[in-house]
């Protein structure tokens, strides 16, 4: 197995993962590349082996329990003599701060403590500190504070600067605004942004927060183990029929019964239910096909109460691809699936 | 190079230990204060029970006749009372306080006047003289006296029979005697008289508890409860520098705490026949076994509950098989193998050797105590090596 090859300045290279717990199989043959400065989303719900994959590309899982041909900075994990030098390369942005931050000690003793296992110059250390707490928003009066002290998105971002700090060559980060105010998650997603863009990092993001995709140059959707896609979210967008437009429709007492003959138009090829009595539509030359199907609703007696048009985001491609997978293993099940409420 | 990089990162982690000892201001009240400070405690306390305190309450029951008997000659005559003379040493030490005389001849419920007496706290000894006292000292045969002392306070039975012996020290020297006294209770390699028996007998218990404890106490939440452990081993440091550390950082602080327990026990006039090296050995290999319980408890929990809980389990053991109640060699076979192998059933005998009798501390304890712990700090690495962290 190659253990060095760092060509094309592809940071991650994973071929046929599999990774295996005894009987059970957790990872089944993932492949994607990530290239240097991407910013990549990996997206699945719980369970579906996003956090199995960071660990075998962080040197936490040992080799006895994967197979496949996985390249980080272009080491091998593989090797156990490999794994200071992908350490050192790498950062790591985990979860819960309460579990990766020392709450008694102030950020610059932290950003210390972390800095000195990379063998770092105690000045540069610090002057990389003040320049990523500049990016990151971290008010001056708190750096000589107490970490407990510190509100919950300083943490946050106190994480990412230390994960940051040895100016590693990819970032992992691990559902990073997990446990952050709605009205904060934005900005946790912008100050990623800000620093791929300043600081030309690439960063590897596993989430199950769709959002993240605002931020992301490719994403990866994951389940039970299985990479069902990995591209450009636009692309993944493009690929929905008509582009991603979509109508929205609100309907009166709707219900299963309403769905499924909204679904015998001839055009249509997924209606979506994202509200009580709200759908989404998907269908084949949506621009001809709109005033048909809303001549089909009226004739079918259904009183629609609103209608307006939109292209559908990554949120909705993720509500997609997923149902398509369930109908694949439960086709009995179709048209219960497909009308799986959505929260918005 | 590589050993040159693990070094700085060792020496980083003990930076950070240190940090973060320094952030837990109880942990370092507990371990560098507390002892010290226990120990001027019983410094001030015990020595109001030494030699130098105030006399002891006693009282004197004669059963010797005031009527001699000559050798070889059973005729009663007039003779020297000495049970009267040793009365007036009684009266003459500054260690006693003579409540009052009986004459045992003359009143057949004196010792248990006395007795009542004992109960109601008047008084801590009560001395009686048998019969034929004086005329065995006038034959020259060793004298006999019997001394019965309150042991409801054990820390007042080695003053006692202290006071007794200077009161028949005085007799002798007054009447001109060369008798040998018997007296029951004195014992070889005993606390001089004047260093307080009560203050050193305790601190040999109390250093050896102390010691082990406060090194359990100070260690058993320093793996357990160190969350961000799991992100630092995703940078290149090592686990065994993590542990490393640790155990160098917590060793600096014993020594540290040594230092203080020893100058404070020798400031408060522990009678040390040994050196003081030997006794700061001790005291630091019994803290090492203590810290190494610690760090083994905080290695083998996953919570903080569970550390405590089996810090009081562990510790419970230590005392129980000690030897401190129940001696050691009285108990089953299997448990004197359990008890020896615990650290503190040597920390006694340890500390007595090097106090009063000025045995090296390397022998067999000292020896015992560094297998155990080397064993434990073996063991405590393969479990941090094995320990699971997650991010």
């Amino acid at each position: 197995m190659e253990t060095t090859d760092n060509s094309n300045n592809t940071m991650v290279k994973v071929e046929n993962l599999d990774v295996i717990f005894g009987k059970k199989h957790i990872v089944h043959d993932v492949s994607f590349n990530v290239e240097e400065g991407e910013v990549i989303g990996m997206f699945g719900i719980s369970g579906a082996g996003k956090t199995t994959i960071i660990r075998v590309l962080t040197c936490q899982i040992e080799k006895k329990n994967w197979n496949g041909n996985v390249l980080v900075t272009g080491l091998s994990p593989s090797k156990k003599g490999n794994h200071s030098k992908i350490l050192s390369n790498i950062g790591y942005v985990p979860q819960l701060e309460l579990l990766n931050l020392y709450f008694e000690l102030n950020p610059m003793v932290n950003v210390e403590i972390f800095t000195s296992t990379y063998g770092m110059d105690k000045k540069e250390a610090k002057l990389t500190a003040e320049k990523l707490f500049n990016i990151l928003d971290i008010p001056k009066d708190t750096w000589k504070k107490r970490v407990k002290k510190m509100s919950g998105g300083e943490k946050k971002r106190l994480s990412m600067a230390i994960g940051l700090i040895h100016h590693p060559q990819v970032l992992f980060l691990d559902e990073p605004t997990t446990g952050v105010d709605a009205s904060k998650r934005y900005d946790i997603l912008s100050y990623l942004k800000k620093l791929n863009q300043q600081l030309n990092t690439t960063m590897f993001i596993i989430t199950h927060d769709l959002e993240a995709a605002l931020i992301c140059d490719k994403t990866a959707i994951l389940r039970e183990g299985k990479l069902l896609e990995f591209d450009t979210p636009q692309n993944l967008i493009n690929s929905l029929p008509s582009n991603g437009l979509v109508a929205r429709i609100s309907i009166e007492y709707l219900n299963q019964e309403i769905i499924k003959t909204i679904h015998k138009y001839p055009s249509i090829e997924k209606v979506l239910r994202v509200g009580n009595e709200t759908i989404e539509v998907l269908m084949e030359d949506f621009e001809d096909n709109l005033p048909k199907l809303m001549k089909f609703l009226f004739e079918n007696n259904l009183k629609v109460y609103s209608m307006s048009r939109d292209v559908a985001n990554f949120r909705r491609y993720f509500q997609i691809r997923i149902q398509e997978e369930e109908e694949k293993e439960n086709p009995k099940n179709n048209s219960e699936l497909m009308n799986g409420s959505d929260s918005q | 190079m590589h050993l040159k990089n693990g070094v700085i990162r060792l020496l980083n982690q003990i930076k950070k230990e240190f940090r973060l000892l320094w952030t837990d201001k109880f942990n370092i009240f507990i371990a560098l204060i507390v002892p010290p400070l226990v120990v001027v405690l019983i410094g001030v306390t015990a020595t109001g029970s030494g030699n130098l305190a105030d006399p002891i309450d006693c009282v004197v029951v004669s059963y010797d006749s005031n009527t001699f008997i000559e050798e070889n000659n059973f005729t009663e005559s007039n003779l020297d009372d000495y049970n009267l003379k040793y009365v007036e040493a009684v009266n003459s030490s500054n260690l006693l306080n003579l409540v009052q005389f009986f004459n045992a001849t003359e009143d057949i419920y004196a010792m248990e006047t006395a007795r009542g007496y004992m109960i109601s706290k008047r008084i801590t000894i009560i001395i009686a003289i048998p019969v034929d006292f004086s005329e065995l000292i006038s034959w020259g045969y060793p004298g006999l006296i019997d001394c019965i002392t309150d042991s409801s306070d054990v820390q007042k039975i080695q003053v006692s029979l202290n006071a007794v012996y200077d009161s028949i020290k005085i007799f002798v020297s007054q009447n001109n005697l060369t008798p040998q006294f018997e007296l029951n209770g004195f014992e070889e390699f005993s606390i001089p008289e004047n260093y307080s028996s009560g203050y050193n007998n305790m601190m040999v218990l109390v250093l050896s508890f102390m010691i082990i404890g406060v090194g359990m106490v100070s260690t058993i939440l320093i793996i357990v409860q160190e969350k961000p452990v799991a992100r630092l081993l995703l940078t290149p440091v090592k686990r065994i520098e993590i542990l490393l550390a640790k155990y160098i950082t917590y060793i600096s602080i014993l020594i540290v705490q040594n230092v203080s327990l020893v100058m404070t026990a020798l400031s408060f006039g522990l009678y040390l026949v040994g050196t003081v090296f030997d006794l700061f050995l001790a005291l630091f290999i019994l803290g090492f076994a203590g810290l190494s319980i610690g760090i083994f408890i905080s290695t083998l929990s996953k919570t903080k509950t569970q550390a405590n809980q089996l810090f009081f389990a562990t510790f419970l053991l230590l005392i129980l098989l000690s030897g401190i109640f129940i001696p050691i060699e009285a108990m089953p076979i299997y448990l004197q193998a359990i008890a020896y192998v615990l650290p503190l059933s040597h920390g006694s005998p340890l500390i007595t050797g090097i106090i009063t009798k000025g045995k090296s501390v390397f022998g067999f304890d000292f020896f015992s105590l560094l297998g155990v712990s080397v064993v434990l700090v073996v063991l405590s690495f393969i479990l941090f090596q094995r320990r699971k962290y997650e991010v």
